[in-house]
C-alpha cells in the first residue's frame, strides 16, 4: 500500500510540472461537438456534422421503435422488421409490381389458414400427442397441401424479383458498411456513400420510408431463427443470458429478448408487420444524422425534397406502459454450461439521463481498467478471476448495473460473489481517494476527444443517444460526469447496491467438458463410467438432501465389498464425497457446489 | 470544393424560389446525376521522413483533435519462435505494456498511464509485432516517456508473466466452448499442417515452459531500432517530432542478428474430403475450401480478377450469388458466404462459410458449390461485373479517410513490401477486369472438386440432410467422412 500512495504522488507531481497547477490534467476543456439541426414539417428531425476533408458521408437515421414497445405474442417483430427494410419498395425489387402486391396478398392468405391448422397442431401437442407443433414432418395433409400452393407462390414471385436490389444499388454506387440494428429501445440504419452521391442515400432511404414492400417475409423469418440460433442457442452461454435477463425483468417488456421467442417468430404475420410499420415508422418518430463532406444547405434541400413529401403518422406512437415492480427478493440462477465458471448479477439503477446515472458511470469506471479496482482485487490480489468488468447500462425506459465476472484456476462463481459484495461494500463505507477520483475523471476527459475521431462512430453516437431520447448527450455527458463528488458515488453504491435489488447467476462448467480435472481415482475407469461418476460427483456436492446423501452412503458401504478391485478406488472417492457432503450440511455451512 | 459551394448556392437559390413538393425526384436511382468526387491518392513522399540513423518514420499531421497517436511497427513475430518453443514472441508482445520496466514496477507504470489517460499497447502477431500509444497532446511528453521507457527497457516482472500465463490457460481451456474456436482450430490444421506458425496451437505445458528469460531474450534479440518503422498522426509538428523521436532513439544499441524474411511457408498439403467435429449444438458450423493464389508483387491481373470473381460469387454481401442463394432464396442460413485471400509468401485460400440448421448443412453446401461450378462454366453478367468492380472503385478512397489511415497505409505498405503504385494503379487495374477475366480465374483457382468440407456440429442430424429429402452429406465424397475428435484443451490429445 505504501509504495501505491508513493507512485500516485509521483504521478500527480510530475503532472503538476508538466501542465501547471490549475488546469485539467489531460485537456483544457472537454470537447464539443457542433452540431447542425433542422425538423421538417412531418416531424422528421436531422442532425447534421459537416466534416469537409472527408471524401465520404456516412448517414443513417433511428427509429423510436425497439424490442420494449412489443407483447407478448409479436415478441421479435422490431427485428424482423429491420431484416423485412432491406427487401425493396415498389419501384426497387421487382420486375412487375402489380402481380408482385397480388402474390402477397394470396400468401397471406394461405399463410392465415396455415396459422389456424397450426393452432391446432399446438392443441395436438398440449395434450402430448406430437412432440413439436412446428416440425414438418408433424405436418398434417392439409398443412403439406398448404404448405405446397404457398411455395409455388415463392415460386413465382422470385421468377418477377430483382434479387437484392435494393443493396445492389448501393453497392455499385460505392456504397460501403450498410447494416442495421435493433435493441430494446430503438432501430437504426445506416451506410457510408461517396460524397458525391448522397443524393442517392436520400433517394434509397425516402423510397424505403415511403413505399416499402414486406416481399419474402416468411423466409425472413426463418433467416432471423438461423440468426437466432447462431447467436443464442449456439454460443456457450447465448441461451443462460437470454433466460437471466427474462428473469431478472420482472414486469417491464425488457424482458423479452430482442431476437424475440421461438414461438412467437413462428407466429408473426405480414399484417402484424404492416400495422407496425403505420404506427413506428411514420417520419414523426424518425431522426436522421449525416456526418461528413456536404453542405448542409444542400442537406436541407434534399431532406425537404425527398423526406418532406412523406405524410405525418395520424396519431403519435403509444409509449411504453408498463414500468418496472419494484424487487423485492433477491433472485438467483444456477445453470451448468460448456463454458468457463462465471458470473453475472445485474442491479435494478436508473435509465437514460438520470441524474444519478453518472455517478454510476462513474462507480463502473473506478471499478474497470487495469489499475480498477476488480482488476487489484479479484485478479491481482485474490487471484480468483481471469476477468471482471462492471457498467451502468441506462436503457430508454429503465437501467442496470451489471458486475461480470470469470473464475480462474479452482476458484468457485461463489468466491466472486464474495470478492464483489466485499467492493461493494468499500464503496458504501469509505470515501474515494481524491487521486483515484481524479484518474477516474481525467479518462472521461480524454474519451470526449477519443469517442468523436472516427466520422462512422459519431453518426452512430448521434443516433444510439437520439434513440435514448437525446442527441445532446454527446455533449452534456462529459461535464455531468466531471461534477460528480466522491460523496455521489457513495450515495449511489449505498442507493442501489442492496441484495433485494438483485439477480445473480452463477455459471458452472457442464461435468464431463472438464477434461484436465479427472480424480486420480477415477483415472482408470472406462471413459462413459469415469464420466457418469464424474457427473454423480458433482451432483453429490451440490445435493442439500441430507437424507437421500446418507441413503446413498449406506448403500454404498453395503456395496463396497462386491465391486471389482479396478473399482474400488472410485467407490471410495465418492464415499469420500459423500462424508465431507454430509458433514458440511450438518455443520449448517452454506458451501455451494462448484469445484473444491 | 468550390464546385460545390457553387451547387450549393443555386440549390439554396432554388430552394427559395420554388415550393419543396414541386421538384422533380427522379423515378428511379439509376437517373440519378453525380458531381465528380474530388479525390486524389496521396503522394507517399508527403508524409515519409528517415531519422538520422536511417529508421523510417511516417508522420501525418491532423489538428481537429488535441490527440496524438504514435506506433512502432517490430519486424518479429510468432515466425521466429523457436518451433520446439511457441508462444515467445506473442508473449514477448503482450508482456511488454504488462511487466513494468526496470524502474518503474508494472503497477506504477499502469496508474502513471492511467493517470494520464493513456491508452498505450504492446502486441505481436505472426509475422510483426509492435507497440503503439494514443494520449492527448497535453500530455504528450510524459506519454512519451512511459512508451519509450516500455519498449526500450521492459522488466517482463515474474509475477505478472505467472498471472498472465495463468490467464491465458484459462482462455485455453474453453478452447470446446465455442463450435466457432474448434472449426477455426481444425480448419487451421487441415490447410497448414499443425507445426505451421500461422496454425500453431500451444499446449499448457508449453505455455508453462515459456520463462521470463526467454522474453528477455527474444525482445534483446529483435525489438531493435535497426527492425523498426514509425508512424506519427495527430495533433503534432513534423518537425518538432522528427527531432523527439530521434532523441528517444539515441543510444539504443542496433545490432543483432538478421531477421530471416520472408517467414517460412508451411510445408503442409491438405487433403480434401469431408471432416467433422462432433458437437450438441442446433447448428452446424461449416468452412468448405482448399489453398489459393500466390502473388508476390501485387502486379499480377488475376489478383484483380480473382477479387472480383469472389465478390460477385460470395465475398459481396447481398449482392453476391451464396449468399443470395442460401439466404435469401431459402432462408437457410443467417450468414453465407465466401473469402479468398490472395498469399504472398505462401499460397492463399479460398474458403466459403455459413452455419445452418443441422438438417439443412448438406443443402447449404450443395447449393454453394453449384455456385461455384455455375461461374466457371458460365460467364457472369454485365451487371454482376459492374456492381463487384464498382464496389472496390467507388470505396477505394476509404483506404485514406483519415490522415491515420494514411500513414499507417504507407508503413504497412514498406512492411510488407507492397509497391506505393499500387495505389495509384489500383482502380484502373480493378476496372480492366472483364467477364472472360472473371471465368478464367474461376476456373484456374477454384477446384469444386478437391475441397476440404469441414462441419462442427451435430453429426448425427446433419449426415440425414432435410426432411425434405434435397440433399444428405451422400452427396460428398460418395458420402465418406472423416471424425476429427475434440481435443483435450489443455494438452490437445485426441479425447475418447
Amino acid at each position: 500500500m505504501t509504495t501505491r500512495t508513493r507512485v500516485i504522488l509521483g504521478v500527480v507531481a510530475s503532472f503538476l510540472v508538466l501542465a501547471g497547477a490549475l488546469a485539467p490534467a489531460v485537456a483544457e476543456t472537454s470537447a464539443n461537438l457542433p452540431v447542425e439541426t433542422f425538423t421538417l414539417d412531418n416531424g422528421m428531425t436531422f442532425l447534421l456534422v459537416p466534416k469537409p476533408e472527408l471524401t465520404t458521408v456516412t448517414a443513417g437515421w433511428v427509429a423510436h421503435v425497439g424490442s420494449a414497445n412489443e407483447r407478448p405474442g409479436i415478441t421479435g417483430i422490431s427485428h424482423l422488421f429491420e431484416h423485412m427494410m432491406f427487401k425493396g419498395t415498389h419501384v426497387i425489387g421487382t420486375r412487375n409490381i402489380e402481380r408482385d402486391l397480388e402474390i402477397i396478398a394470396e400468401q397471406e392468405r394461405i399463410q392465415q389458414q396455415i396459422r389456424k391448422l397450426t393452432e391446432e397442431q399446438k392443441a395436438r401437442w398440449r395434450k402430448g400427442e406430437i412432440d413439436d407443433p412446428f416440425a414438418a414432418e408433424n405436418r398434417t395433409p392439409e398443412l403439406e397441401e398448404l404448405q405446397k400452393k404457398f411455395d409455388a407462390l415463392a415460386e413465382e414471385q422470385a421468377s418477377l424479383m430483382v434479387k437484392n436490389e435494393f443493396d445492389k444499388i448501393y453497392t455499385g454506387e460505392g456504397g460501403s458498411r450498410m447494416n442495421a440494428f435493433t435493441n430494446r429501445d430503438m432501430t437504426v440504419y445506416f451506410i457510408t456513400v461517396p460524397a458525391n452521391k448522397l443524393e442517392l442515400w436520400f433517394w434509397m432511404e425516402s423510397d424505403r420510408l415511403a413505399h416499402p414492400v414486406f416481399r419474402e417475409f416468411y423466409t425472413e423469418r426463418d433467416v432471423v431463427h438461423e440468426e437466432r440460433r447462431l447467436r443464442t442457442e449456439s454460443t456457450p452461454t447465448g441461451k443462460y443470458q437470454e433466460q437471466f435477463e427474462a428473469m431478472f425483468w420482472e414486469s417491464h417488456p425488457y424482458s423479452w429478448p430482442v431476437v424475440g421467442w421461438p414461438s412467437d417468430l413462428r407466429a408473426i404475420s405480414k399484417q402484424q408487420a404492416d400495422d407496425y410499420y403505420d404506427t413506428y415508422y411514420a417520419p414523426n418518430n424518425l431522426t436522421a444524422a449525416v456526418v461528413g463532406n456536404f453542405d448542409p444547405k444542400e442537406v436541407k434541400r434534399l431532406a425537404q425534397e425527398y423526406f418532406g413529401t412523406i405524410p405525418r403518422g395520424s396519431q403519435d406512437p403509444p409509449q411504453v406502459v408498463t414500468m418496472e415492480m419494484e424487487q423485492l427478493a433477491e433472485k438467483q440462477m444456477i445453470a451448468e454450461c460448456d463454458c468457463q465458471p462465471q458470473v453475472e448479477i445485474l442491479y435494478h439503477t436508473v435509465p437514460f439521463q438520470h441524474r444519478d446515472s453518472y455517478a454510476l458511470d462513474v462507480l463502473a469506471e473506478l471499478l474497470n481498467g487495469r489499475t480498477g479496482r476488480l482488476y487489484k482485487s479479484m485478479i491481482l490480489d485474490q487471484k480468483i478471476a481471469s476477468s471482471a468488468s462492471a457498467s451502468q447500462q441506462s436503457g430508454k425506459w429503465e437501467g442496470s448495473f451489471s458486475f461480470y465476472g470469470e473464475t480462474k484456476g479452482e476458484a468457485t462463481p461463489e468466491a466472486l460473489v464474495k470478492a464483489w459484495n466485499e467492493q461493494i461494500a468499500r464503496l458504501q463505507d469509505e470515501p474515494i481517494p481524491d487521486e483515484e477520483l481524479q484518474k477516474v475523471k481525467n479518462q472521461i476527459l480524454a474519451s470526449s476527444y477519443r469517442r468523436l475521431s472516427s466520422p462512422f462512430f459519431l453518426m452512430l453516437q448521434l443516433l444510439y443517444f437520439d434513440g435514448l431520447g437525446d442527441w445532446q448527450y454527446v455533449n452534456t455527458w462529459t461535464d455531468k460526469t466531471l461534477a460528480v463528488t466522491a460523496e455521489d458515488v457513495k450515495r449511489v453504491a449505498n442507493e442501489y447496491f442492496k441484495a433485494e435489488n438483485r439477480a445473480v447467476a452463477r455459471y458452472y462448467r457442464k461435468a464431463g467438458t472438464k477434461a484436465e480435472e479427472v480424480p486420480p481415482e477415477l483415472a482408470d475407469l472406462p471413459a462413459p463410467m469415469r464420466q457418469s461418476m464424474l457427473n454423480q460427483i458433482k451432483q453429490v456436492r451440490a445435493s442439500t438432501d441430507l437424507e437421500r446423501l446418507e441413503k446413498g452412503l449406506e448403500g454404498l458401504q453395503q456395496q463396497k465389498q462386491q465391486v471389482p478391485p479396478q473399482f474400488k478406488a472410485a467407490l471410495e472417492l465418492m464415499e469420500k464425497t459423500l462424508r465431507q457432503r454430509i458433514e458440511e450440511l450438518k455443520s449448517g455451512e452454506q458451501t455451494a457446489e462448484g469445484g473444491e | 470544393m468550390k464546385r460545390l459551394a457553387i451547387l450549393a448556392m443555386i440549390a439554396a437559390l432554388a430552394l427559395t424560389a420554388l415550393p419543396a413538393v414541386l421538384a422533380e425526384v427522379p423515378a428511379h436511382p439509376s437517373e440519378l446525376k453525380y458531381g465528380p468526387l474530388d479525390f486524389k491518392v496521396p503522394d507517399p513522399a508527403k508524409y515519409r521522413h528517415e531519422l538520422p540513423g536511417g529508421m523510417v518514420v511516417y508522420v501525418g499531421e491532423d489538428h481537429a483533435l488535441p490527440l496524438v497517436d504514435l506506433s512502432i511497427t517490430v519486424r518479429a513475430g510468432a515466425f521466429l519462435d523457436d518451433p520446439a518453443k511457441p508462444g515467445v514472441a506473442a508473449l514477448t508482445g503482450r508482456m511488454l505494456r504488462r511487466g513494468g520496466t526496470k524502474t518503474l514496477s508494472a503497477e506504477a507504470f499502469d496508474e502513471k498511464a492511467d493517470f494520464l489517460a493513456a491508452q498505450i499497447t504492446s502486441f505481436a502477431s505472426d509475422t510483426s509485432s509492435g507497440a503503439s500509444f494514443n494520449c492527448t497532446t497535453q500530455t504528450l511528453d510524459a506519454c512519451l516517456d512511459l512508451f519509450f521507457d516500455m519498449v526500450r527497457n521492459p522488466a517482463f516482472d515474474t509475477e505478472r508473466l505467472a498471472l498472465e500465463k495463468e490467464n491465458i490457460l484459462e482462455g485455453l481451456k474453453q478452447r470446446n466452448d465455442d463450435a466457432g474456436t474448434i472449426l477455426r482450430r481444425e480448419w487451421g490444421w487441415l490447410m497448414r499442417g499443425r507445426d505451421h506458425f500461422t496454425s500453431r496451437q500451444i499446449t499448457a505445458a508449453e505455455l508453462d515452459s515459456v520463462s521470463r528469460d526467454d522474453l528477455v531474450a527474444f525482445h534483446e534479440k529483435y525489438w531493435l531500432p535497426k527492425n523498426m518503422m514509425v508512424t506519427v498522426s495527430g495533433d503534432v509538428n513534423t518537425e518538432a517530432i522528427l527531432g523527439t523521436l530521434a532523441e528517444r532513439f539515441a543510444g539504443w544499441k542496433s545490432e543483432g542478428p538478421d531477421v530471416p524474411w520472408p517467414p517460412k511457408a508451411p510445408a503442409h498439403s491438405p487433403t480434401p474430403g469431408v471432416y467433422y467435429v462432433d458437437k450438441d449444438i442446433p447448428q452446424g458450423k461449416v468452412f468448405i475450401g482448399h489453398l489459393g493464389m500466390q502473388d508476390a508483387d501485387w502486379s499480377n491481373p488475376d489478383r484483380y480478377a480473382v477479387a472480383v470473381m469472389n465478390e460477385i460469387l460470395g465475398g459481396g454481401g447481398f449482392t453476391s450469388r451464396i449468399t443470395n442463394r442460401v439466404r435469401s432464396d431459402e432462408g437457410l442460413a443467417y450468414s453465407a458466404g465466401s473469402r479468398y485471400s490472395v498469399g504472398r509468401f505462401w499460397p492463399g485460400a479460398f474458403r466459403i462459410v455459413f452455419q445452418s440448421k443441422s438438417a439443412t448443412v448438406p443443402l447449404a453446401a450443395k447449393i454453394s458449390l453449384e455456385e461455384v461450378r455455375r461461374i466457371q462454366s458460365e460467364p457472369v453478367s454485365k451487371e454482376e461485373l459492374n456492381i463487384a468492380k464498382a464496389s472496390f472503385i467507388d470505396t477505394f478512397p476509404q483506404a485514406f479517410e483519415s490522415i491515420e489511415s494514411i500513414v499507417n497505409t504507407f508503413a504497412n505498405d514498406e512492411y510488407i513490401g507492397r509497391p506505393h503504385d499500387y495505389w495509384k494503379k489500383y482502380r484502373d487495374r480493378v476496372r480492366a477486369v472483364t467477364a472472360k477475366d472473371v471465368q478464367q480465374a474461376a476456373k484456374k483457382y477454384l477446384h469444386p472438386d478437391q475441397v476440404v468440407f469441414l462441419v462442427v456440429g451435430k453429426w448425427d442430424e446433419i449426415v440425414k440432410g432435410d426432411p425434405d429429402g434435397r440433399a444428405t452429406m451422400k452427396e460428398f465424397f460418395d458420402g465418406k467422412a472423416t471424425r476429427l475428435p475434440l481435443r483435450d484443451p489443455l494438452t490437445l490429445e485426441p479425447l475418447p
